[in-house]
């Protein structure tokens, strides 16, 4: 129906071929950055999503209520069974471990420092946490009655102990006495600085022995099934366990949440600036265009064509400049973005960036669906922003068509 | 016969700032349908303006123009683009056609403004590009056509559309004498063959040559209208 229009349109779009192709660099090279950008805080929010998940957190925890508030040995659970130890075996969970948790102080024989215990049970823990994998000298725990401690490398150094010597443990234990207990370091964890001076693992037997619990713990971390939504993991946990607290990541790790919603905000703000410097880049050239052309839209006009259908004629050709645009930014982000789906080592920024909890090696990953939206974005307010010269197009006095050259 | 175009009183007055350039002072015109009149005068008595009006690009300051009955003073503009297309048909004295177009395309152009059948655009545009003598030359754009072949392409378009009145501003002005000639002689047997009105403005007297009618302008006022009997191209 549109076919002569738009063949006039496209032919119309190569009579300046260099103010064209500016057009389309500004276009491109606009896309381009919005597309790439996402992707790339989109692997950044990710990847530091799963650091921080993979230490300790897991995608959701279960507590006694009144855990997270006061993370004492009183706030304590049974071992898992029943109805809860049936839903976290189900499909629906993909891995659990489960904790004893409290505070403590440790001592060498120069110095003390307060810390978190963790008694874990080694072979599921495994299964939750890179931390077992960040030994750096000696070994992790063996067994869930191993008794050896792991400790940071950096609180050995503090400490100024190392593997094979002893270690006191002090905690408040169940009845409320301190108690003290001395194990042997069998291995130090590399990692983040303050993980390091934070936690020191032993066997989940034997922190429940210093604290007299039995077969209680204080924490159940776990991950989901990657097809199950966590909500509905939660909820199905919840009414297997109604008594006990279950909460996800996004309220456990704050900070992890919010680089994640920061993200999308960014790319919003970016893609309003990069909009405003395209559409001015369109407006600008799209109406040296009509000025140029002064003269055709009053011929265009006293032909009879209705006024607005010369908007509709401009518009074609600036709806195909920045579709043409809007294809090559996708050709420049897929250029720029396939070569790193194998992974991007950040090493050389990591310093810097383990403070917010950035992983190492970032996985961009494509999500079309993102993609189409700002795409369209893009095109749909593009449109919008050149029907100004299109109107500048339309308002031409036919009478110029009469004008002597 | 009736009168395709009516002017009564019709005035005109450019404003530069606050300079007033009164271009036409009252023009009373008949054009009755079928005529084939000329527009002469010196260079600024009002031609053009005149024919701007009629074919409703500017609006007259005073007066009224009527096309086949119809006043158009008021009309709104998109009413006077369709005026302009389903009854006007104009060729300028350069740039009547729509460059990045091939003649043909510049043909089917007014036909696809006026919704014919696409199955049909080619067939009716090639017909009239071959009344025209531009047999051969329909994928051309204007670039690579003569000044006279442009015209001609102007002339098998208004012929396509097939306006009531085609109004022609000094259509000879950038041809070489035959090419006048053949232009002139081609426009007098489409009025002589479709019955369409032509209005030109023009000093070349071939053309005043052939006209059933000639009207004369100085300073904005028709100062003699002369009909002649015999149409002496036919
Ligand atoms: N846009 C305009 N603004 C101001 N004055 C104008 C404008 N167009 C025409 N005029 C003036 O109106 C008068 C009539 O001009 P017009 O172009 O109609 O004359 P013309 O008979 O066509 O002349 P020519 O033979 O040179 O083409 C002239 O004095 C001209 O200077
Ligand atoms: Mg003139």
């Amino acid at each position: 129906m549109t076919g002569m229009f738009a063949s006039i349109a496209w032919r119309n779009l190569w009579r300046n071929p260099r103010r064209t192709l500016i057009t389309l660099v500004v276009v491109a090279v606009g896309v381009w950055s919005i597309l790439t950008f996402d992707v790339m805080l989109k692997a950044f929010g990710t990847s530091s999503r799963e650091t921080s998940l993979r230490l300790l957190t897991g995608e959701a925890q279960i507590h006694a209520p009144g855990y997270l508030e006061d993370p004492s040995v009183a706030r304590r659970m049974p071992t898992p069974g029943g109805s809860l130890l049936g839903a976290l075996d189900s499909p629906l969970v993909d891995a659990w471990a489960p904790r004893v948790r409290v505070p403590a102080i440790v001592q060498s024989e120069y110095r003390t420092r307060s810390i978190t215990l963790l008694g874990v049970s080694p072979a599921r823990e495994r299964t939750v946490s890179d931390m077992p994998a960040q030994v750096v000298a000696g070994r992790y725990l063996s067994s869930d009655t191993d008794p050896g401690i792991v400790i940071g490398q950096h609180l050995a150094e503090k400490l100024k102990t190392r593997i094979g010597k002893r270690l006191i443990i002090l905690v408040q234990s169940s009845d409320g006495r301190l108690a003290e207990t001395s194990f042997t370091i069998v291995g130090l964890f590399g990692g983040t600085q303050g993980a390091q001076d934070e936690y020191a693992f032993t066997s989940l037997r034997a922190a429940q022995g210093i604290l007299g619990v039995g077969n209680d713990v204080s924490e159940i971390s776990l991950f989901g099934a990657d097809d199950a939504n966590l909500d509905g993991v939660v909820s199905a946990l919840k009414s297997a366990a109604p008594a006990l607290d279950i909460q996800p990541w996004t309220t456990l790790s704050p900070m992890a949440y919010t680089i994640e919603t920061f993200s999308q905000t960014y790319v919003g703000i970016w893609l309003m600036i990069m909009f405003v410097l395209m559409a001015i880049g369109i407006v600008n050239t799209q109406l040296m265009a009509v000025f140029e052309r002064t003269r055709e839209f009053g011929l265009l006009q006293a032909l009879g064509m209705r006024p607005g259908l010369i908007v509709l004629q401009v518009t074609l050709e600036s709806a195909m400049l920045i579709g043409i645009g809007i294809l090559v930014g996708i050709v420049l982000m897929l250029l720029t973005v396939v070569p790193l789906l194998g992974g991007l080592d950040t090493g050389f920024l990591a310093q810097g960036m383990e403070l917010i909890g950035m992983g190492q090696i970032l996985y961009p990953r494509i999500d079309p669906a993102a993609a189409a939206g700002s795409c369209l974005v893009v095109w749909v307010l593009g449109i919008g922003a050149a029907l100004w010269p299109a109107r500048a197009a339309a308002n031409v006095d036919p009478v110029v068509a009469m004008a002597e050259l | 016969m009736s009168s395709i175009i009516q002017c009564r009183g019709v005035e005109k007055i450019y404003r530069q700032g606050d300079v007033e350039v009164p271009a036409l002072r009252g023009i009373d015109l008949d054009i009755q349908a079928g005529d084939f009149a000329t527009l002469s005068g010196p260079s600024g008595s009002g031609k053009t303006t005149l024919l701007s009006l009629i074919g409703g690009l500017d609006r007259p300051t005073g007066g009224e123009i009527s096309i086949d009955g119809e006043p158009i003073s008021g009309m709104p503009k998109a009413r006077l683009a369709d005026l302009r297309l389903h009854k006007i048909g104009f060729v300028f004295q350069t740039y009547s056609l729509i460059p990045v177009l091939s003649a043909l395309e510049n043909v089917e152009f007014i036909l696809r403004l006026l919704k014919v059948p696409p199955a049909e655009r080619g067939p009716r545009a090639r017909e009239v590009l071959r009344q025209v003598g531009l047999e051969g030359l329909e994928d051309r754009r204007p670039s690579r056509l003569s000044g006279g072949q442009q015209q001609r392409v102007a002339v098998a378009r208004a012929l396509a559309s097939r306006p009531a009145i085609v109004l022609a501003d000094e259509p000879t002005a950038n041809l070489d004498s035959q090419n006048a000639e053949e232009l002139i002689a081609l426009m007098a047997e489409l009025n002589a063959t479709s019955g369409i009105t032509f209005l030109i403005a023009t000093h070349d007297s071939r053309v005043i040559a052939h006209t059933r009618r000639h009207i004369e302008m100085t300073d904005g006022r028709i100062t003699a209208d002369e009909r002649r009997g015999a149409d002496i191209a036919a």
